[in-house]
């Protein structure tokens, strides 16, 4: 056993990537440090209504891996942390973990007492801002850790006491601070993940304006029971069922203007959601407006049933302008195969958007090696590893390959087993 | 099978495609953003995808006979939308040259005119040794003296020698190439209607540019392609007008300022100046240019305010000039006039022919 | 356990929505031997009066009768090998969910405390391991994934056994010179440094390498793998503690593609045979006016393969821009169905394009005939170009994609077993019977690789397309065979750089199966439980039901078959215990003794007082979620219903529904997972075999002339929590329909 086996691996950012990195190393004998900058883990993947190809809920996986973290004593989850500082030295990384102040602390039994008193509404962050939540609630209803979180800076003192006084429990403490602890860890993975490229950026798609022009990601909101709509699909504009659901895919990506790469994931998106639609609003017409159909290895069982289904048409041709007209959208686009201009109608666009790499802008702490489009390099000398979406645009399957394969070299790099 | 259409690829027009400002034309990836942006794209068969893919393959024939090529009005909305980068309206415009090199007739002219970049120097060469030469054969080259009469260096019947029969030229080459071009993009679609009758509003949507005013990345484009328009259409009226002033009116030339032929003539000139820069500016001011010039482009561009220049210095260059260096300006005016005229059909000048026909085309074969 | 307290958490709106005086005596009554309550159990002092308690008293057995099993699980963390823990959920299942001070509400938190009391009462605590452990990982194959998977393990310290059938290690790679690009700036292809990977893996202390050779067995469990490896020169046995079986894919037999022109001309090849064509020095001369490569030839084709292999848009790019390099005379077409380039390979395709001037159109090819002299013609539909468009070629090449190279092991074993039942020849429906399989099932004879010892067969079953795997979105390395884990090409198609990762990954998995097994603990999905099943062999029939059924293929068989249990096998699912009619199967905290205690211990009142009760099974993995997730949205359901949480649908033995019933029980719903090809049981099978047993029991009962009503089965997903409150009260509904069960009171 040698010594840097000792300190433990810091994986920063618990989404699918981080926590299967985690887990996969804490289950081979290995201390682990799982950071999340959020109040709860899953990241992206619990913010979905299914994964395809299977069309499952994500959060049923989560449960198992929420369970291997319970039972497992080697992982420390730490949610509302940042590395805020971190240096790299032969055996591995000194790194500062700062924690937001915990304004309502582990002892919550989750009762839901101070929510029912916290008139303060903010927006919902887990449902991308499409709704209000109270000021002191639970960050989402399968949250992990399942402990209330206090939006403090948002709420009047009168709120504030009253919040503090509904809790029997002691755990609201309105005078928390942040706190800070400074550790050496012996290697190190990068799981930050990605967010969805801004639809303001989409001059020609309605740049963020047209109420019923929503992204992929606001779509899986609407789908989920958990979601701001109670799981129905309805336009944001007038809260009515769609009749007519078009997908614009490749909406800022494989484009130089804006993401020059495919994401790889929203054509699968699309075809996952419009299973939604269809099953949700059998009068519904969908189409799809693609580039190329990009549904890798098995998924094409996922094209094969979407391209099957009653009221679902793909139309090859990417959309070059969505203009409001009566009430309706129109899309103006050329159905390749048929070699005519159309303006289609839809009272529903979902923008396919592809994934920014959160590592473009974050986690310059690590100075870690970056190609052109944000994306994170391996730097094995440093003892530093990238994994998930951090690495490369990519899907949930392949995300846990790699996470799985990142903490691999992450106990490489730390040494040879030091036993449990 | 009989059914299946022969796809003949040809990678010698390809790389003239290419040597022409089309290289980009390879990254395109069949996407369509450029038909659904341009707002001059017809419901059928909109362009200018189609016209992308085919260059890609180097489909000559296809690019010959097709009206698509030429309704581009080359705004480039469709370039400032491309993912890609593949500048169809670049691709375009160098398919358009390439075109218009085979519809030539006679064929080596418009290879002549279409490698502008390297002939440059035999297209204005040419004209002007053959000035020279006439000028010295008609009168030794002398010089006249103050104050100068151009009369007295070029005489009137040396000009009209010269350009009647220059425009006889033209009408025959550019008229065979015209109905080349018409018989070519009649292939595939039955007109119905009148010429005439799809030619007069045609006219009037070119008279008042109502289709450039679609687009949106080439707006300010517009109006110097307007003001070029028209400049030349003022330049044409006031020649047309000496004439009458000379020989029925029999004034006496040069006619004075306030002359309103004359303002007619300076009128052209000032909107081909106007409008020659506006286009260029258009092309220079924005940090990524939304078309990019080619050699075949500027070597027009370049004559026509060449003719524009050399035309108003020779025309104060006889009050205030030596009379040496302003008779060698007027050589240079009417080098340049012939430079222009004989490569009409030829040079991107000839768009006004084969845009005129294919937007009459366009007319003629919408479905009512 | 025989020291039980019983530990009643009152807060949480437990205590304002029961009446808890009375709770000390019913815990005393039915054998606490300790009884306190608290007002929040999980707090600093409630855990001390907890761990005072078990100090002081000397408990063994806890009864936590206060929020979800799935909460504060740190809080109420214990020893399991030293005390036994039931938790009963008075929070999300009585107090959240029910009428408070209400009759029946106070009937259910009475039921569950006396079921939870019942059960710890049967529960018994796990041994301590004691299993000698082996750290060797076995991987076979040594492809490029093989490669990454014994550097990997060889890496975080474990010996290392690498065993290629081929005279050479590299695999598919040894065909290749160049591989798409896997790093900034994407734009070219990637030298092929599999020469310095094979050499570092042959230099490597720590692995042993075994070349031309095979598995001819592998014997025992995980830990204590008996392999046996046929050599060039004889055999050699070692143990092994986890394998990773890497063995590739092989190109699709493109002789099945003569449509494309394959096997007519010598100028038809695949990409693969491009591939071998330039590593041995380019095209040869005369070189070709006109190459053009067709795409998905023989894949996303109902025809041939149906999947796409994801990586062959990719390849052409990188053929093209080789061939261009070496011979830019050469003009290259492209003709696909979707150019599938994801991800930053946009770019690859960008500079390919630019580069090479390669012409791409989308179409689908319909043939390439063989025409006069050496040219090619290719027919094509609905092609950009086109409708109907042919182009002419000189040489043509065929992108075909990839079939993994595994065994179907349970296809194997079924082909076996029809073979002894041919040879016994007892009755001629009997033998036309097998026939029938062995036919269906010949072409698998030979294939076997692992050449396991496993009653289910020599190999890892495998799932759709051939494919080994079990979860191959979240849990992409699990297989059905527990400590063998799949890499590479065998598990799903992929590139290159894919099949590096994968090779890492799997080390990570086998390595964490060995840590496991060290500590006598299960694998995923209930890592850490360190129980072990055990059998009563006594009362054994031999009915093959658990051996057949286990998921896992942790059973073999004697000669007479009886299960051998190897516990290093087990994922502790229960499906083994659900399957055995004669209830032999326990796990120290899971057995049909225990839930048939629970069961009994619920209160059944008289025909007379209209109170039927009902029982719910629900899947501890996706419905007690859910369940959870209603009662945090204050749901409320019929209180008639005991709620049980079963580890897995197929962890329910039919004799708790026959118990019920024949205890009055009015109904019993089941509610699991999803089943079928897209099953969402973490078991893979679970929820399917509960259907098919129930049916049996649904059968039963309409025999017995009971209403088959009475029992049902429902599929639930972890985020269908809207539906726990409509299934429940819609089957209390059913019930209250059909009538009091007429067993009541017997």
């Amino acid at each position: 056993m040698n010594a840097t086996a000792k300190h433990p691996l810091l994986v920063v950012g618990a989404g699918i990537a981080g926590v299967t990195a985690a887990i996969e190393a804490a289950e081979a004998g290995r201390e682990v440090i799982l950071l999340e900058s959020e109040p709860s883990i899953g990241g992206r993947v619990v913010r979905n209504f299914q994964y395809f190809p299977k069309l499952c809920p994500p959060t049923c996986g989560m449960e198992i891996n929420i369970k291997r973290i319970e039972r497992n004593p080697r992982i420390r989850v730490l949610t509302q942390t940042q590395v805020t500082k971190a240096s790299a030295d032969a055996q591995g990384w000194q790194v500062t973990l700062t924690r937001k102040p915990q304004y309502i602390n582990d002892n919550c039994t989750a009762c839901g007492e101070c929510e029912k008193v916290c008139t303060t509404k903010v927006p919902d962050p887990v449902n991308l801002g499409l709704s209000q939540v109270p000021a002191a609630r639970l960050y989402h209803k399968d949250a992990w850790p399942k402990q209330y979180v206090l939006d403090k800076a948002a709420c009047p003192q009168s709120d504030l006491d009253a919040v503090a006084g509904a809790c029997k429990y002691n755990a609201v403490d309105l005078n928390a601070q942040p706190t800070e602890e400074t550790l050496a860890v012996s290697a190190v993975v990068v799981a930050t993940g990605w967010k969805p490229y801004p639809l303001q950026n989409l001059t020609n798609l309605g740049a963020g304006k047209l109420s019923d022009v929503i992204s992929n990601a606001h779509m899986e909101r609407l789908a989920v029971k958990a979601g701001p709509t109670a799981g129905k699909i309805l336009r944001p504009s007038d809260g009515q069922p769609p009749k007519k659901v078009a997908f614009v895919q490749c909406a800022g990506s494989r484009d130089v203007n804006h993401l020059p790469y495919c994401s790889g994931v929203c054509c699968l998106a699309s075809l996952k959601q419009a299973t939604y639609v269809r099953e949700q609003i059998p009068e519904s017409e969908v189409t799809i407006y693609y580039i190329d159909r990009r549904t890798p290895g098995r998924n094409e069982d996922l094209l094969l049933k979407v391209a099957g289904m009653e009221g679902v048409k793909m139309i090859k041709g990417k959309v070059g302008a969505i203009e409001t007209q009566n009430n309706s959208l129109k899309l103006k686009v050329e159905d390749v195969e048929a070699g005519k201009l159309i303006e289609a109608d839809a009272d529903l666009v979902v923008l396919a958007t592809g994934m920014v790499p959160n590592l473009k802008d974050d986690m310059k702490v690590f100075d870690l090696p970056k190609d052109s489009d944000g994306f994170g390099l391996d730097n094995p000398d440093k003892k530093i590893f990238v994994a998930g979406v951090t690495r490369r645009p990519e899907d949930v399957a392949a995300s846990v390959r790699d996470a799985t394969g990142a903490a691999a070299k992450a106990c490489v790099a730390q040494g040879s087993q030091g036993g449990l | 099978m009989a059914s299946h259409l022969e796809i003949v690829p040809s990678s010698e027009w390809r790389k003239k495609l290419h040597d022409r400002g089309g290289a980009p034309v390879t990254r395109c990836f069949q996407c369509a953003t450029c038909c659904s942006v341009c707002k001059l794209a017809p419901e059928e068969q909109p362009f200018p995808r189609r016209q992308m893919l085919w260059s890609q393959w180097g489909l000559s024939d296809r690019m010959a006979s097709d009206p698509g090529l030429w309704l581009c009005h080359q705004c480039n909305d469709c370039t400032t939308h491309c993912p890609r980068d593949a500048r169809p309206g670049d691709i375009l415009q160098a398919a358009r040259s390439l075109a218009v090199e085979r519809l030539a007739v006679p064929g080596f002219l418009g290879k002549l005119v279409g490698n502008a970049k390297s002939t440059w120097p035999i297209l204005l060469g040419i004209p002007f040794l053959f000035w020279v030469a006439a000028l010295y054969a008609v009168n030794g080259l002398t010089i006249p003296e103050s104050p100068l009469v151009y009369d007295r260096l070029v005489p009137h019947w040396l000009i009209y020698a010269v350009f009647f029969s220059v425009t006889g030229f033209i009408l025959i080459t550019a008229g065979a190439g015209a109905i080349k071009f018409w018989n070519q993009i009649g292939r595939d679609k039955p007109r119905q209607g009148s010429f005439i009758g799809s030619l007069i509003p045609v006219l009037m949507d070119i008279a008042f540019h109502g289709r450039f005013g679609k687009c949106d990345t080439a707006k300010s484009r517009k109006w110097g392609h307007f003001a070029l328009l028209w400049g030349f259409v003022l330049a044409a009226v006031a020649s047309a007008f000496i004439i009458v002033a000379m020989y029925i009116l029999m004034e006496e030339l040069p006619l004075p300022f306030w002359h309103p032929f004359k303002i007619i003539g300076n009128v052209a000139a000032v909107f081909l100046v106007v409008g020659g820069f506006m286009v260029l500016q258009n092309r220079l001011r924005q940090d990524k240019p939304a078309g990019n010039a080619t050699a075949y482009d500027n070597f027009f561009l370049s004559v026509v305010l060449m003719v524009v220049i050399t035309g108003v210095l020779t025309e104060v260059g006889r009050y205030l000039m030596h009379p040496e260096l302003a008779s060698w300006i007027y050589i240079l005016h009417l080098t340049s006039v012939l430079s222009l005229f004989v490569t009409f059909p030829f040079s991107k000048f000839a768009h006004l022919i084969y845009r005129t026909l294919a937007m009459v085309h366009e007319r003629m074969t919408i479905k009512s | 356990m025989d020291k039980v307290g019983l530990f009643l958490c009152t807060g949480c709106e437990i205590g304002a929505a029961i009446n808890t005086e009375n709770i000390e005596e019913l815990a005393k009554e039915r054998g606490a031997k300790f009884f306190a309550n608290h007002p929040c159990l999980c707090s600093e002092e409630g855990i001390n009066l907890i761990h005072n308690a078990v100090e002081n008293d000397g408990l063994n057995g806890l009864c936590i009768a206060a929020c979800s099993h799935r909460e504060k699980t740190e809080e109420f963390r214990v020893n399991p090998l030293k005390i036994s823990m039931e938790r009963v959920c008075l929070r999300e299942q009585v107090a959240w969910t029910h009428k408070p001070n209400d009759e029946d509400t106070q009937m259910l938190a009475e039921d569950l405390l006396k079921m939870g009391l019942a059960r710890i009462a049967k529960n018994e605590l796990p041994a301590a391991s004691q299993e000698t452990i082996d750290r060797t990982v076995l991987v076979v194959g040594a492809g490029l994934a093989g490669l990454q998977a014994a550097r990997a393990a060889a890496g975080m310290g474990h010996p290392v056994v690498l065993v290629e059938k081929q005279a050479k290690l590299g695999g598919y790679l040894n065909r290749v010179k160049t591989l798409v690009p896997e790093k900034p700036p994407y734009d070219s292809p990637h030298p092929n440094n599999l020469a310095d990977i094979v050499a570092e893996v042959e230099d490597h202390k720590t692995i042993k390498i075994f070349k031309g050779s095979k598995i001819k067995s592998i014997q025992g469990q995980p830990g204590q793998f008996d392999v046996v490896v046929q050599t060039a020169s004889g055999e050699e046995n070692f143990k092994a503690g986890a394998v990773i079986q890497a063995t590739g894919a092989k190109p699709y037999d493109a002789d099945k593609l003569s449509h494309l022109g394959y096997g007519k001309s010598p100028r038809v090849i695949t990409s693969h045979e491009l591939e071998d064509l330039m590593s041995q020095g380019g095209l040869k001369t005369p070189l070709p006016g006109r190459v053009v490569f067709i795409q998905c030839a023989g894949s996303r084709d109902e025809k041939h393969l149906r999947y796409c292999s994801g990586e062959c848009c990719a390849t052409t790019l990188k053929q093209v821009a080789t061939l261009h390099a070496s011979h830019p005379q050469v003009e290259c077409a492209v003709m696909y169905r979707d150019f599938r380039a994801p991800g930053q390979l946009e770019h690859f395709y960008a500079s390919v394009q630019e580069k090479t001037g390669c012409m791409f159109t989308r179409g689908e090819v319909e043939s390439v005939e063989t025409l006069d002299g050496d040219k090619l013609r290719i027919q094509m539909q609905n092609s950009l170009l086109g409708e109907q468009v042919s182009l002419e070629a000189d040489m043509v090449v065929l992108a075909t994609g990839m079939v993994p190279v595994s065994a179907d092991g349970e296809a194997i074993r079924e082909l076996q077993d029809a073979r002894v039942r041919i040879n016994k020849n007892e009755s001629a429906t009997q033998v036309e019977e097998a026939k029938k399989i062995e036919a269906k099932n010949i072409h698998h004879e030979g294939t076997e690789i692992l050449n396991l010892h496993y009653r289910q067969g020599p190999d890892m079953p495998v799932l759709s397309y051939s494919f080994p795997d079990s979860h191959y979105i979240c849990f992409p390395y699990e297989t059905r065979r527990t400590g063998i884990y799949a890499a590479g090409t065998l598990r799903a198609p992929m590139d290159a750089a894919q099949a590096s990762e994968d090779g890492w990954g799997a080390a990570m998995k086998a390595v964490q199966c060995i840590e496991a097994n060290t500590h006598g603990m299960a694998v995923h999905p209930r890592a850490g439980d360190t129980s072990i099943a055990s059998f009563f062999l006594q009362r054994c029939t031999q009915c093959k039901r658990c051996t057949e059924e286990c998921p896992f293929g942790t059973l073999n068989e004697d000669k007479k078959g009886t299960p051998e249990y190897f516990p290093l096998r087990c994922r502790r699912c229960g499906i083994c215990l659900g399957a055995c009619p004669e209830r032999i199967i326990s796990f120290p905290e899971y057995s049909v003794d225990s839930v048939a205690s629970m069961i009994k211990a619920i209160e059944v009142p008289e025909e007379d007082e209209e109170k039927p009760r009902m029982i719910a099974l629900l899947c501890e993995n996706d419905a007690i979620p859910a369940l959870d997730q209603a009662a945090g949205r204050r749901m409320q359901w019929n209180p008639w219903i005991r709620i049980i949480p079963v580890r897995c649908l197929g962890a329910v033995n039919t004799v708790w529904i026959a118990d019920s019933l024949s205890r009055g029980i009015d109904g019993v719903i089941l509610i699991g997972c999803k089943s079928g090809d897209d099953y969402q049981c973490h078991y893979i099978r679970g929820s399917e075999l509960a259907k098919t047993r129930m049916t049996n029991v649904q059968e039963t009962l309409d025999r017995l002339t009971l209403e088959s009503e009475r029992v049902q089965v429902h599929e639930l997903s972890h985020n269908e929590f809207h539906r726990i409150p409509e299934l429940l009260d819609a089957f209390a509904e059913t019930i209250e329909q059909v009538g009091p069960n007429p067993y009541k009171g017997f």
